[in-house]
């Protein structure tokens, strides 16, 4: 092939010619040398070879092309008709199932229900009411907000079954099997007790250990603490008076704690309480003025409660004001039973 | 004859300082790669290591071996694509 060239017009060009032939020609011994340079490091260095099969694994890794084989020399089906003794039930269970069969005998699958029906079963020889405290605390850890409920129901419905709330339970008593099986009888999975189904010594029980604020949404009991910040001691005093009258006795908590507070002071707190900065996520969201102060006002909360019952309801109405009006009646409007209109709607009969 | 070597030299010169050499070096390597070449030589340069043994292989074998090989395998394309440049290079700068 002939290369284009330039008409020769002077020697000038010839020469140019010539300058770029040879320019030309020093690049490509360049080129040619470095590739030399290249090829003779890696050989000394060794890895020259490196990015080629070698003799050994061409024949180790050749395509195997036999008949019921495939080319990989792997045989299809191969365990297919072996049997695997189980550990657990000791049976001879076929390879292809064992896996799935495992996971219900030993129970702890996904699918398994073992749990259930091991509860199912413990439940028809023995049926124990005794330590709902503890699956109170069980509840605990399942109960969440009433926003969310809808959403974590399911989720509750699942962890009951899992193993590792049972060994939880296994420590603290022996009978947490049993109990857990009254209560799931008794309650529902939704973690949250039912008040028309207790009798009045459970109730008793659990309001002085329990927060006990029934929720409008589904009419059950909150089992957290009696300091669970979703409630506030408002909600929490018009439960007792509700399930347990109106001359309800002061809970246990307040008898422990220190009796210094008078009807005065019984106001003067109230008002204190509604001046900090804690805020139930139960109450409205711009409401600070609430009246939920969890710790130290346990043992006023209560002084007020028995003040309350005993008659003295003008005076500490007269003290909560205005701000107890608006945080009772924002928490009315939130969260609180139908039961507490009634409570409140006898403070407003007694401001009139 | 002197203004030849004068020319010569003052081409080269200006090649190395506008950089152009370099880039003309770095167009070449990768033509060469991208057509093969490289892929050809180093069988070449396999065929010399057994020839010459594996240990005992120097540069000076493969040097020798492979330039003249290496020069005329070049393909065609590639040639005039680099005279190409470099003439230009040359109308542009050779006064």
């Amino acid at each position: 092939m002939k290369m284009e060239e330039m008409p020769l017009s002077s020697p000038d060009n010839t020469k140019l010619e010539a300058l770029m032939h040879d320019i030309y020609s020093e690049l490509v011994e360049d080129a040619c040398l470095g590739l030399c340079f290249e090829v003779h490091r890696a050989v000394k260095q060794g890895y020259f070879f490196l990015g080629e099969p070698d003799q050994e694994s061409m024949k180790e890794f050749e395509i195997v092309d036999q008949p019921g084989v495939d080319i990989f020399g792997q045989v299809f089906n191969q365990w297919k008709n072996k049997e695997c003794e189980c550990p657990n039930c000791n049976r001879l269970i076929a390879a292809s199932r064992f896996a799935p069969h495992l996971e219900k005998c030993l129970g702890m699958g996904r699918n398994s229900s073992r749990i259930a029906s091991r509860r199912l079963a413990r439940n028809n020889m023995s049926k124990s009411e005794s330590d709902q405290e503890d699956n109170d605390d069980l509840n605990d850890n399942d109960w969440s907000y009433g926003a969310e409920k809808k959403a974590k129901k399911r989720r509750s419905d699942k962890n009951q079954n899992s193993p590792r709330r049972s060994k939880s339970l296994k420590p603290k008593n022996g009978e947490i099997g049993s109990s857990i099986n009254s209560e799931s009888h008794k309650y529902n999975h939704n973690t949250g007790i039912s008040y028309e189904s207790l009798g009045p010594e459970e109730v008793r029980s659990l309001l002085t250990m329990r927060c006990g604020v029934i929720s409008e949404h589904t009419k059950k009991m909150c089992t957290r603490s009696q300091r669970c910040p979703q409630h506030t001691d408002e909600q929490r005093r018009a439960v007792r008076v509700f399930l347990l009258g109106p001359s309800a006795p002061a809970l246990h908590s307040a008898e422990l704690e220190s009796h210094s507070f008078d009807i005065p002071d019984g106001q003067m707190s109230r008002l204190q309480w509604v001046e900090s900065p804690n805020v139930s996520p139960s109450d409205s969201a711009s409401s600070k003025a609430s009246t939920n102060h969890p710790d130290s006002r346990r043992p006023k909360k209560k002084k007020t409660l028995s003040l309350n019952s005993g008659g003295g309801s003008g005076g500490l109405t007269e003290g909560s004001g205005s701000s107890a009006q608006s945080s009772l009646s924002l928490s009315s409007r939130k969260k609180k039973p139908k039961l507490s209109a009634a409570f409140i709607s006898s403070i407003y009969d007694d401001l009139n | 004859m002197n203004k030849e070597a004068r020319l010569k030299a003052t081409i080269n010169q200006k090649l190395t300082e506008t950089g152009e050499r370099e880039r003309l070096k770095e167009l070449l390597r990768a033509k060469l790669t991208e057509c093969g070449w490289k892929d050809q030589m180093k069988a070449q340069c396999k065929e010399v290591i057994k020839e010459k043994g594996l240990e005992h292989v120097t540069v000076e074998d493969l040097v020798v071996e492979i330039t003249p090989k290496g020069r005329a395998l070049v393909p065609d394309s590639v040639k005039k694509e680099l005279l190409q440049r470099i003439r230009a290079f040359l109308t542009q700068h050779a006064s």
